[in-house]
């Protein structure tokens, strides 16, 4: 597959992937890495039911698509790829699925630690999974919908002290 | 008696002004709650929320749950909590729907119900042109 998208979204398939993505993107087919959904029928079925019949999906864990599409995806159906959490997304970077740009979509948390846009709120374990792609040479993107002007990461960062540098 | 429940849960607020749109046209409304998904709510929240407003407005008849796109979160979420005769869910809720509820509510099953609202929600969608050219042929 032709990978144009690699995003991090905890409702996985929803509107805003269906609606927005799909069409700007012009995606063929749409790949679903959580090892919850690849392990419950009913989820399953409910996510195949949303997608329209000229999309394809493909429901995997994430230890299957690391194994099932090793190395950088350039070649056949423009795909788009979700996982739903940056754990998730640096476990499949890590088993060898590469990626060079990752857009953070929605991710909620309880105990946010780096409030990002109003989507994307780290926790303390979502912030060190975002930390360890950074430095794996991964490109963060903070967008919900294609059209959105993405703040820098870098610099909100920064300002929480929660920097690279200070990591490194 | 009681009557079958109904909850809107859409994206933003469009199930709120929907419901008040009809609401304005229709009179006060009974039995029905909303549920609204931003950007700022995480699926769990959601699903607790969902939830409750379902033992909210259930009266021993079944909940009807109306969303507004299949495939959103907020439909995706309703869809887990499907329950033969006791939780029914129809997407694509639009004004005409909502209008109708009042008057059906009573004397159906929850199945029936369900069945009911979405084949007069689609039928409620019109080409205005094409009633035109019928009107004009016949």
């Amino acid at each position: 597959m032709n990978v144009v998208l690699v995003r991090v979204d905890n409702r996985l398939i929803h509107g805003q992937i269906l609606e927005a993505w799909v069409p700007f993107l012009q995606a063929e087919g749409i790949v679903v890495a959580d090892d919850g959904v690849a392990s419950d029928f009913f989820r399953e079925t409910v996510i195949r039911m949303a997608v329209p019949r000229e999309i394809e999906v493909i429901v995997c864990s994430v230890a299957d698509l690391s194994k099932n599409f090793p190395g950088a995806q350039s070649e056949g159906p423009r795909s788009i790829v979700l996982f739903g959490d940056a754990g998730a997304a640096l476990r499949a970077h890590q088993g060898g699925f590469r990626f060079e740009r990752l857009n953070l979509g929605n991710i909620y948390s309880e105990e946010c630690v780096v409030s990002c846009t109003p989507s994307v709120q780290l926790d303390r374990k979502e912030l060190d999974d975002v930390l360890s792609l950074l430095r794996a040479g991964v490109a963060i993107d903070l967008r919900r919908v294609p059209t959105d002007n993405p703040p820098d990461l870098q610099s909100i960062l920064r300002k929480v002290g929660a920097g690279e540098e200070k990591r490194l | 008696m009681g009557m079958i429940g109904v909850l809107v849960t859409t994206h933003g607020n469009l199930g709120t002004e929907l419901i008040k749109a009809a609401e304005l046209i229709k009179g006060p409304m009974k039995g029905i709650v909303h549920i609204s998904v931003d950007q700022n709510k995480g699926v769990e929240d959601l699903k607790k929320e969902i939830g409750t407003a379902i033992k909210k407005v259930d009266q021993g008849k079944g909940v009807l749950i109306l969303t507004d796109l299949f495939g959103g979160t907020p439909s995706n979420i309703s869809l887990s909590f499907l329950k033969e005769g006791k939780v029914e869910v129809v997407t694509g809720v639009n004004l005409p729907m909502l209008l109708k509820l009042p008057d059906v509510r009573e004397g159906m099953t929850l199945k029936e119900f369900a069945q009911f609202v979405k084949d007069y929600g689609i039928r409620n969608i019109s080409l205005a042109t094409e009633i035109l050219n019928k009107k004009a042929a016949g």
